[in-house]
């Protein structure tokens, strides 16, 4: 489903952001991205999203390049920012119908989603009020909704549970689950090593840029805890 | 199509205060709306007002004929300015960049509904000096009926071209900074460069063609409009189409508009990835070492934080210091070229003794200076920081007074810089330029304070894009035009007085003037800083 082939950043200081990471995300696959504060996390993520813009590599997204055909690939992808700078002045339920409107999702489906996801993540009541009166996870939970509404193939998340309250945490570990039962790829990016380990039936550990190791949970963690083997990786290097 | 109206739609809701005074729970919030709309319609009919005494002067002056051009080349010079200063923020650069690029729609779409949502935020500027243009204009002339609604319709037309000219501008000078590693730097300087390049052009067109009998041309108001309608085309297509309601005018004023929105934004939307991702995009050095560090005064600490913000941001670079670097320019063409040489510019050669203008020195300089306070827009830019100070343990007052102390320290040596070349340029004596001097530095301190007063006063945190404060934010309008229209007023005063007595005697009163002005603003903050804490 997504498929990161040699894809490098480079800025104008030339430092590489990102080093010919490569990897390769199937269906059904939650596939995690660790590494450190500033290790390319988020600098290839975002490129995946076709928000970055890069010369080095290429990215596949369900066989569409996000270089050359970026709006197929939007059309089939959900992305969730570490910190959602959403509409402030709109209402939650006016950011989400717009959400609906350009994924061009008909009014009864977008009502039953929308009312399931907000029933779960219990902020039905808020979805009247503004943006701007959210707390931060409220806002990312308005995020996590308006990413699953038109049922993405490929969810792509950057730290998605900073900020959320323990029981929005497993409700949305859940909702991995069962997107992955259904076919859905899922590349998330976390420091919480511990839900990496436990929610990921793939990792890659990124360093400097590099990816420095990957492949099954089973194959990276032999005998030892993810956290064990991380710091393992991410020392020798 | 649809989905530029989704997204166009959206972005207007998201801004509109209808939107926030419907849905808001909290009453301050709702009372600010509502001050928020009365402020603005105050300033559309102070506009209006201005707009509408140029044309009675017109009107009198027998030259209502030129009114048409008049309001064309106005509204074209405002928005291709006001555009340009806002293409970073708002077409590149802006804080949902990164939500938006992640939805399906093409690069292109987001950038023109941008300008779209650019435009129609403006218009009503540009509509209430149109109208207020037509009245004057249907009130001396009385011209067919069809005109009025022909005028109304075009005026929407007028703004769209010089629009999508600053927005390529802008386009071009971001498109070059991205490939340097001081992105943010370079586009200052070049959006410096570019802006004093469009304030000197009268004068280089001046100087060129003077063999042409510009002088000649320049003798009365109406033939000069005549003439640059000539080289503008598109005014001369509004006044031939509001005046003898020419069709091919109007067509060609319509369908250039909607030709180069199609090409300015086929060519933008090529490289809008480009630009944005080097605009957002800064990689940590990560060889820093660590040295000896300064101990700062907490003033001077929060002055220093504001220095940083300033030099951080080319939309505040490029709103808060131009004032600076024009009062640099004029400081260095006068001592280059000469003061009288530079009054005779600007009076059009009319015979005029040059020493009656030197009281005026401090506010021509002030008018440049005092055009932008950093403290009108300093509280808001806060916005989602606002916890970092709050949480300090800082009175309100002393985070105000750093903000000031900052606006001073940018203010002043500009300010004096260019007190002192205009008055050596003029050869005024010593004395009288230490009493500009000090007039000068009491200008600064009246910017200053009258500014922070705006600035708490209407302070605004919840922002989506730093220019929704520090271009078109209600405190920078309410500091700046009443300032605009005082300075004027003081200097035909200064010169006017300056003929009837001393010119020490005048600028110590003007002294005391600015310096009581002060005192009464400043307090006035100290009193919000209470009421805030």
């Amino acid at each position: 489903m997504l498929e990161i082939k040699n894809y490098s950043k480079s800025y104008a200081e030339g430092k590489k952001a990102a080093d010919d990471v490569t990897l390769t995300v199937e269906s059904g696959d939650i596939y995690g991205f660790i590494g450190h504060n500033g290790a390319g996390k988020s600098t290839t993520i975002r490129a995946v999203v076709g928000v970055l813009d890069f010369t080095e590599g290429e990215i596949y997204i369900d066989g569409h390049s996000v270089k050359d055909e970026p709006l197929e690939c939007k059309k089939i992808t959900a992305y969730i920012p570490d910190n959602p700078d959403l509409y402030e002045n709109l209402t939650g339920i006016q950011y989400l119908n717009f959400v609906a409107d350009v994924f061009d999702i008909s009014a009864k489906d977008r009502e039953e989603r929308i009312k399931k996801y907000a029933d779960t993540f219990e902020i039905t009541d808020s979805l009247g009020d503004l943006i701007s009166s959210y707390s931060h996870g409220m806002k990312q939970k308005v995020a996590i909704i308006s990413a699953l509404i038109h049922n993405p193939k490929l969810l792509v998340l950057d730290e998605p549970f900073v900020g959320l309250d323990p029981k929005a945490t497993f409700t949305l570990k859940e909702i991995m689950h069962e997107m992955c039962k259904q076919g859905t790829a899922i590349f998330f990016s976390t420091h919480v090593l511990d839900v990496a380990e436990k929610l990921c039936n793939k990792v890659a550990i990124i360093k400097k840029g590099k990816i420095i190791a990957s492949g099954t949970m089973e194959e990276l963690t032999v005998g030892q805890s993810l956290e064990e083997a991380f710091l393992e990786v991410a020392n020798e290097e | 199509m649809k989905s530029n109206i989704i997204l166009l739609r959206t972005m207007l809701k998201s801004t509109s205060l209808v939107n926030i005074y419907r849905y808001t729970t909290d009453k301050k919030k709702k009372k600010k709306v509502v001050a928020g709309f009365i402020g603005i319609i105050i300033l559309y009919a102070m506009l209006m007002g201005y707009s509408l005494s140029m044309c009675i002067g017109y009107g009198k002056l027998g030259i209502i004929d030129a009114t048409p051009v008049m309001c064309a080349f106005i509204i074209s010079a405002m928005s291709f300015l006001f555009t340009f200063f806002k293409t970073n923020g708002y077409l590149f650069n802006f804080k949902e960049y990164d939500m938006l690029m992640s939805l399906p729609f093409e690069a292109r779409t987001v950038a023109g509904c941008k300008f779209a949502y650019m435009y129609i935020k403006s218009l009503g500027w540009y509509i209430s000096i149109s109208l207020a243009m037509l009245i004057g204009y249907g009130y001396y002339k009385r011209p067919s009926v069809l005109v009025y609604p022909v005028w109304i319709v075009m005026s929407l037309f007028i703004p769209v071209i010089p629009m999508l000219l600053a927005s390529l501008v802008g386009f071009i000078i971001a498109k070059i900074s991205a490939g340097f590693r001081k992105t943010n730097l370079i586009q200052t300087i070049f959006s410096f460069v570019f802006v004093i390049f469009c304030f000197s052009l009268r004068y280089i067109i001046d100087a060129v063609v003077k063999s042409d009998k510009v002088d000649d041309i320049l003798k009365t108001v109406s033939v000069a409009t005549d003439s640059a309608a000539q080289v503008y085309l598109p005014a001369a297509w509004f006044s031939g189409a509001v005046t003898k309601l020419v069709l091919s005018d109007m067509l060609q004023l319509v369908g250039f508009s909607i030709l180069l929105f199609s090409c300015v934004f086929y060519v933008v939307g090529k490289s809008y990835r480009q630009i944005n991702s080097a605009l957002k995009s800064h990689v940590a050095s990560k060889d820093y070492k660590m040295t000896a560090q300064k101990k700062h005064s907490v003033l001077n600490a929060i002055a220093f934080k504001e220095f940083k913000r300033m030099t951080g941001s080319t939309i505040y670079m490029t709103n808060g210091c131009m004032g600076e670097v024009l009062a640099v320019i004029l400081g260095v063409v006068t001592l280059v070229v000469g003061f009288d040489k530079i009054v005779k510019v600007v009076t059009q050669g009319a015979p005029f003794d040059a020493s009656i203008i030197q009281p005026a020195i401090p506010f021509v300089v002030y008018f440049m200076i005092g055009m932008v306070s950093t403290t009108a827009f300093t509280p808001s830019l806060e916005g989602k920081n606002y916890w970092i100070m709050q949480s300090l343990p800082l009175e309100n007052k002393t985070i105000y007074q750093g903000k000031m102390l900052f606006n001073m320290y940018l203010t002043v040596p500009f300010m004096s810089f260019g007190i002192l070349c205009l008055s050596i340029s003029a050869k005024v004596p010593v004395v009288n330029t230490i009493f500009y001097l000090v007039l000068g530095v009491a200008l600064c301190a009246f910017s200053t304070t009258w500014g922070c007063v705006c600035g708490v006063k209407h302070m605004r945190l919840d922002w989506e894009n730093e220019v929704e404060v520090i271009k078109q934010g209600a405190a920078v309008a309410i500091y700046m035009f009443p300032n605009m229209f005082v300075v004027m007023g003081l200097v035909v005063l200064v010169v006017f007085l300056g003929m009837k007595i001393d010119h020490k005697l005048l600028t110590i009163i003007m002294t005391f003037i600015a310096a009581g002005l002060s005192s009464l603003c400043y307090l006035r903050v100290m009193a919000l800083a209470k009421k805030r804490s």
